[in-house]
């Protein structure tokens, strides 16, 4: 187990381009192997939110502690840093011989463009797992709606994008909130 | 004060009080290493910053190691690396084991179900937010807009669609080069 969580996230760090977010969905497609649902995932990204310091490695350490514990959680942080303690010495010993000029700015412009896409598809299968209680979009027949979390959703879209709250203020007020959907 | 030392430090201060994502810790960077310490000039940092982001990784680690390998060589590195990764470890580790800890019924389940949805909605803003930077002509949003629907439909993992744009790039910037 540790082994297989070392690998995999090795390969989520030298497939990851474009940071902590671009890397989510390389992250959720690799733990929901380990059995990771939409629901735990949501919870990862709302861990990152609320618990300093640099997404990728929040999300590392949390899938490792949650399905292999201590080891494997220390595992992935490892595993998930070692392609910047590669490239950096690299780059600095060869800086002449690599090109940084226009041909990798465009290969890089692929990945990006990939990267975003695979966002918001994982966006997009989070929002039908926690609004419309479907796990995938063949099992759309069966879709019921769950009106408070697609109200909410809308909602923090709207406030983040227009007045740029803190993140952790939005996600106290949320969870408040469903603390007195509850108790109403 | 050792060169390894403040290295350590300055990095497990940026890592323990910046929230949200690695770009947060530069100001503190900044404030710390070039104005108070002069270990490094500001023109060097902001350009390991963008340097560190054409980089596969985590990129303010990749950035905290291109500093650390500039003011103290390799050592130098690897003190920055540790300080920037440690308080992510540690603090989630002990959110997640207390998070387990959690029973997942009655209010808590209401409240983690809020929660869920504003997790969600981050997820939205950030993608688009990168996708303002990044999807500027045609064949960027071709290739977001197939990707995100082979995912959505499951006919093709995450892994190897990036190892596919990968591909394609290169095809694409060789093409061009021949055409020229």
């Amino acid at each position: 187990m540790i082994i297989k969580i070392f690998l995999v996230f090795l390969k989520i760090g030298f497939l990851g381009f474009g940071g902590g977010y671009a890397m989510l969905s390389l992250i959720y497609h690799e733990a929901s192997k380990f059995g990771m649902t939409m629901a735990q995932f949501a919870d990862m990204n709302a861990l990152d939110g609320i618990i300093p310091g640099l997404i990728a490695i929040n999300s590392a350490t949390y899938v490792g502690q949650m399905y292999g514990g201590f080891w494997a959680a220390l595992v992935a942080t490892v595993a998930v840093s070692v392609p910047s303690m590669i490239f950096v010495p690299l780059y600095v010993k060869y800086e002449a011989k690599i090109n940084k000029n226009y041909y990798l700015n465009q290969i890089l412009s692929c990945i990006k463009a990939a990267s975003v896409g695979l966002i918001f598809a994982v966006a997009f299968l989070l929002i039908l797992s926690i609004g419309l209680n479907v796990e995938n979009i063949f099992n759309w027949q069966h879709l019921s709606i769950n009106y408070t979390s697609l109200g909410i959703i809308v909602l923090v879209i709207f406030i983040y994008l227009r007045y740029e709250i803190n993140p952790i203020i939005l996600i106290l007020a949320s969870g408040l909130l469903g603390g007195l959907v509850y108790l109403i | 004060m050792n060169k390894n030392m403040t290295l350590f430090k300055v990095y497990l201060l940026a890592g323990t009080f910046t929230f949200s994502g690695g770009m947060a810790m530069l100001p503190v960077i900044e404030r710390e290493l070039c104005d108070k310490l002069n270990l490094i000039t500001k023109k060097d940092l902001y350009e390991y910053t963008t340097l560190s982001q054409t980089f596969p990784g985590v990129i303010a680690l990749t950035n905290a190691c291109f500093v650390g390998k500039k003011v103290n060589g390799t050592v130098g590195m690897i003190a920055a690396g540790l300080g920037a990764v440690l308080p992510a470890y540690i603090l989630m580790s002990i959110a997640t084991v207390l998070y387990q800890l959690v029973p997942q019924d009655g209010i808590i389940l209401s409240i983690l179900g809020a929660i869920r949805a504003t997790s969600a909605a981050f997820l939205i803003t950030a993608a688009y937010s990168i996708a303002r930077y990044n999807l500027n002509n045609v064949v960027n949003i071709g290739i977001a807009l197939v990707c995100f629907i082979l995912t959505i439909f499951n006919l093709v993992s995450a892994p190897m669609l990036i190892v596919l744009a990968i591909v394609f790039g290169i095809i694409l910037t060789y093409g061009r080069q021949v055409k020229k």
